[in-house]
């Protein structure tokens, strides 16, 4: 009898061997019907495989309870980054579409004497006309509230960028770059007093407030041409030309910048600006715009919230767009912030829906 | 009966539209649409995500291999020819990423390195969370559980990059062992042979507890 149960421990245990793998794979859930039918018959004769089957199934339990959930906050900022990265992707993309076009090295590449006769070419044509350009005079202004200065006594540069003509030194806002901004708070309620170093050919300064014509136009020429100056000068310049967001010129930049420019904190900001600026029609529609098309969920959160507080002051008036465009938000916006507000948002302009 | 292959029809024809409203993203998405990419990338993220934290247990990390995964999905759009599901191609761009990761991580010994707390913006091994669950219920199952939980941890670390690949995407992602081999580019034998050896790794570690 025992010589019996022990011959029949050995065939359970060979048979054990080759069940091991499929105990496992049951408990994952990976075995056919008919698979599974086989090891449910051995499991009927064998005690050790149906205590393995149940340690397995306790460790897939395990497993399954400790998986970690990716939380709100993370999944948020990863989106976020995305965009960005993407955002910065597309910029490279178009920028080399446009070398490409300007520049076919590859039509080139196996033309050698093409490549050789365009460098010529080039070559000759800057060297005629080049010189021409530079000894373009051009004129800066002086007014009571500003001085611009050259800081050397060059007597060649171009770029008609301040109007009031003059005997000053000459200034180049086309390949300027700011070299510096210093702000000095002025008393009284005044705008601070700016000092703008700007790096060009031949280097100049501009001094004065915001409400004088070269200091603003040298700053709204720094929110157009959003590609040439660094973030932080550019967000300096929305700053200081807030001040003057009555100002239709500014006003138009401050726009401007909203819709184009590629830095998230520079559109913010300049949002912020915006805000309780006249006439309310083109503020409502800047923050439209942006809670439609800004890819950045913190510029649409900012403009929604914009919108919304312009609401509770009454200084907004709700007309069939933008309703629609709320709407439009409270549906498709990812950020859950977003269609919430622009939900709470047409609760509180919209016409009330019958039913 | 009808009814069941009523129903069983209705379900066929509802995954057939959303398999063609994919294909209608995606090739939106390569004509350059980004509000279509963008769309699939909602759809899958999270899936992604929890992928890459369960895989690496550090956010910092996870989010690497997030937004690596998707630039990389991003770029090579063009080459993505219907051949398999998109959710299939996009996990082969995933796995590959998180693989690279895993490696780079394994030969820096960057797994000994302390893993920051919480609070400190890091996540804690998925293990250590185990007991918070359970220990209303049970304190004293809840301190086996942390046991248990440490010993399979070290256990998992000690996997080949692909074995806890594989082990990642069956028991928390729930996928299916073909469709793993779809994804690594292998044979679903290959991927159960794979299996087996990290959870007989895994259970040779509880033995020793034991």
């Amino acid at each position: 009898m025992r010589q019996e149960d022990n011959n029949k421990d050995i065939l359970n245990s060979a048979a054990c061997e080759e069940f091991d793998s499929r105990l496992m794979l049951l408990a994952a859930g990976e075995l056919t019907p008919d698979e599974e039918a086989d090891v449910a018959d051995h499991l009927k004769h064998c005690a050790r495989c149906v205590e393995a089957l149940e340690r397995e199934r306790e460790l897939v339990e395990c497993f399954a309870a400790s998986r970690i959930e990716p939380d709100a906050a993370l999944l948020a900022s990863c989106r976020s980054g995305l965009e960005d990265a993407l955002d910065r992707q597309e910029e490279r993309s178009w920028l080399r579409r446009i070398t490409n076009v300007f520049l076919p090295a590859g039509g080139l590449a196996p033309r050698p004497a093409w490549s050789a006769a365009l460098l010529v070419l080039v070559g000759f044509s800057v060297g005629i006309l080049g010189p021409r350009f530079l000894q373009r005079p051009a004129a800066v202004s002086g007014d009571s509230d500003s001085a611009v200065s050259s800081d050397t006594t060059g007597s060649s540069n171009f770029a008609p960028q301040f109007p009031n003509s003059g005997s000053a030194p000459i200034i180049d806002m086309h390949s300027a770059q700011v070299a510096g901004i210093s702000v000095m708070p002025s008393g009284g309620g005044q705008p601070p007093q700016v000092e703008l170093q700007m790096r060009a050919q031949q280097p100049f300064r501009v001094q004065g407030t915001v409400n004088n014509d070269n200091v603003k136009s040298v700053l709204m020429n720094i929110l157009r041409n959003n590609d040439r100056f660094d973030p932080d000068v550019r967000l300096d310049a929305v700053d200081l030309l807030r001040a003057k967001n009555d100002d239709p010129e500014v006003r138009d930049v401050l726009c401007h910048a909203v819709h184009t420019d590629p830095n998230a904190a520079v559109r913010l900001k300049a949002l912020e600006a915006l805000n309780g600026a006249e006439p309310q029609d083109l503020v409502r529609k800047t923050l439209l715009d942006a809670l439609v098309d800004d890819r950045n969920p913190g510029v649409r959160v900012e403009a929604i919230n914009a919108l919304r507080n312009m609401a509770a002051q009454g200084k907004v008036v709700s007309d069939d767009h933008m309703i629609a465009v709320l709407r439009d938000r409270m549906q498709k916006d990812p950020n859950t912030y977003i269609r919430l507000q622009s939900a709470a948002a047409i609760r509180d302009l919209g016409p009330r829906e019958k039913f | 009966m009808g009814m069941s292959v009523a129903l069983d029809g209705d379900a066929r024809q509802a995954a057939a539209a959303r398999i063609a409203e994919e294909q209608g993203l995606v090739r939106n998405a390569q004509a350059g649409d980004r509000l279509a990419f963008e769309e699939l990338v909602h759809r899958y993220d999270r899936e992604v995500l929890r992928l890459a934290l369960n895989l690496v247990h550090r956010s910092e990390d996870a989010r690497d291999i997030y937004q690596e995964s998707f630039m990389r999905v991003y770029k090579n759009l063009h080459r993505f020819r219907f051949e398999c599901s998109f959710y299939t191609w996009l996990y082969r761009i995933v796995t590959n990423v998180s693989l690279d990761h895993l490696r780079r991580r394994t030969s820096r010994r960057e797994d000994q390195a302390p893993v920051p707390d919480e609070a400190e913006g890091g996540t804690r091994d998925f293990f250590d969370r185990q007991p918070e669950v359970r220990a209303a219920a049970n304190p004293e199952r809840s301190l086996l559980g942390q046991e248990l939980g440490q010993h399979i941890s070290a256990a998992l670390k000690r996997l080949s990059p692909r074995e806890r690949m594989v082990f990642e995407m069956k028991h928390y992602q729930g996928l299916k062992l073909r469709a793993i081999g779809d994804m690594l580019g292998t044979s679903e034998e290959t991927v159960k042979n794979s299996l087996f050896r990290a959870t007989r790794k895994l259970r040779a570690s509880l033995d020793c507890m034991r």
